[in-house]
């Protein structure tokens, strides 16, 4: 009984969270992104948890060895923070897997959907992100 | 007691009587609501659904940024023509939105429907709403004031409101507003206008503990055929203990609308642009 609670419990603040962490991009029109979802992993260069939205900057290496500097477009950090993100969330260095929504023309620019951690976590809509 | 000491205290209580009376008067109202009659609309709140002004008149699927979504305001041919311009321009992305370089307040009535927290503050004689984005900040006098006459005002973005309470209910009317004047105040990213002549009255109560409901009826007789009724509602967040923040837009806008085009452009973390 125990267990079911827990999987109750997990499953409701996952349900919250989902509802909360949502790509809002409330300064301006988000009409440049595609409606694909795109991965990509690679490196934490930056994460700048400042208004009017929040950047994650990731270098990313293709097959080629080739670095690419991907920038990741998020919420404003007043809504972020309030649902526990912080800007140590995302470390330079850190190694992380995000799902984005790409820009159409083809640039390294996407809007966030979701992430999934170095330990594993996952953060956003990385699952049903649609 | 003597008689002129009687006349003495009649012309006193006179006195008294008029002074008390006078910021009546002054004001055209019999009394301001005192505190502990106003209702608790504290809290930190959130506008429900996306930011469709008018979600009631929306056809089309998907948001205010989405091709072939838009409203049906009982709009002029005048307003209407200027709405299906800038509804094309949105379909193209070339309708900037004027809050995006900063600087300018998204006024009234766009500012009940923002993205982002909400504080409405409650006090006898104002009410504010205080939204973080952008930031914005809107006043409603509650003291017994008159709205002031139309050659006393000239035109700005959120207008000049004043209201009362009937009971948990704030009526408030809101004039004053440069509407589509200066092109720069629209009331949604489908390109939403109004006129300089927009007159709107507010109904605000809360429909529940957790649901704010604000219903506008709006009238404007350069834009609109009739009234246009509008509802929005804001939900209270429950968690306790949440701050407000600052909303610097100009602290890292890597989105600045592009002056010759209206392109909303995106920059790189180098300041160039990426698109």
């Amino acid at each position: 009984m125990k267990s079911m609670n827990r999987v109750v419990l997990t499953a409701l603040v996952g349900g919250v969270l989902l509802f909360m962490i949502r790509p809002i991009l409330a300064h301006h029109s988000s009409a440049g992104f595609s409606q694909d979802i795109k991965e990509i992993s690679g490196t934490v260069k930056e994460f700048q948890f400042r208004n009017p939205h929040s950047w994650i900057q990731v270098n990313v290496k293709d097959a080629s060895g080739k670095i690419t500097e991907w920038s990741v477009e998020w919420g404003s950090p007043n809504q972020l923070g309030r649902d526990g993100i912080r800007p140590a969330t995302f470390s330079p260095g850190m190694n992380v897997t995000i799902k984005i929504r790409p820009m159409s023309n083809g640039s390294p620019v996407g809007g966030f959907v979701g992430a999934k951690m170095p330990d594993g976590k996952l953060l956003g809509k990385w699952d049903g992100g649609e | 007691m003597s008689t002129v000491w009687k006349h003495e205290l009649r012309q006193l209580s006179l006195l008294l009587g008029f002074c008390f009376l006078l910021p009546c008067l002054t004001y055209g109202q019999a009394a301001v609501t005192p505190f502990e009659k106003l209702p608790d609309w504290s809290g930190l709140w959130s506008m429900m659904g996306g930011t469709v002004f008018d979600t009631a008149t929306k056809t089309g699927q998907g948001g205010a940024i989405a091709p072939g979504v838009r409203e049906h305001p009982p709009y002029t041919p005048t307003f209407e023509k200027i709405y299906e311009e800038h509804l094309a321009l949105r379909d193209a992305n070339r309708l900037p939105d004027v809050v995006t370089n900063c600087g300018v307040p998204v006024g009234y009535p766009r500012i009940m429907n923002l993205p982002d927290a909400y504080e409405f503050v409650v006090r006898p004689d104002i009410f504010y709403i205080v939204t973080e984005n952008g930031p914005n900040t809107m006043r409603v006098y509650t003291d017994g004031r008159k709205l002031p006459a139309k050659e006393d005002t000239w035109g700005t973005y959120t207008g000049v409101s004043v209201g009362h309470w009937e009971g948990d209910t704030l009526v408030f009317q809101t004039a004053g507003l440069k509407g589509n004047r200066d092109n720069d105040s629209i009331l949604d990213r489908t390109g939403l206008v109004l006129s300089d002549e927009v007159r709107i009255t507010t109904r605000m109560r809360k429909i529940n503990e957790n649901t704010l409901e604000a219903k506008l009826l709006i009238e404007d007789p350069k834009a609109l055929t009739k009234q246009w009724n509008v509802t929005k509602q804001f939900r209270k967040n429950s968690k306790p203990g949440l701050f407000m923040y600052d909303y610097g837009c100009a602290e890292n806008n890597r989105n600045p609308a592009d002056p010759t085009t209206g392109k909303t452009l995106t920059l790189g973390p180098d300041g160039k642009p990426l698109d």
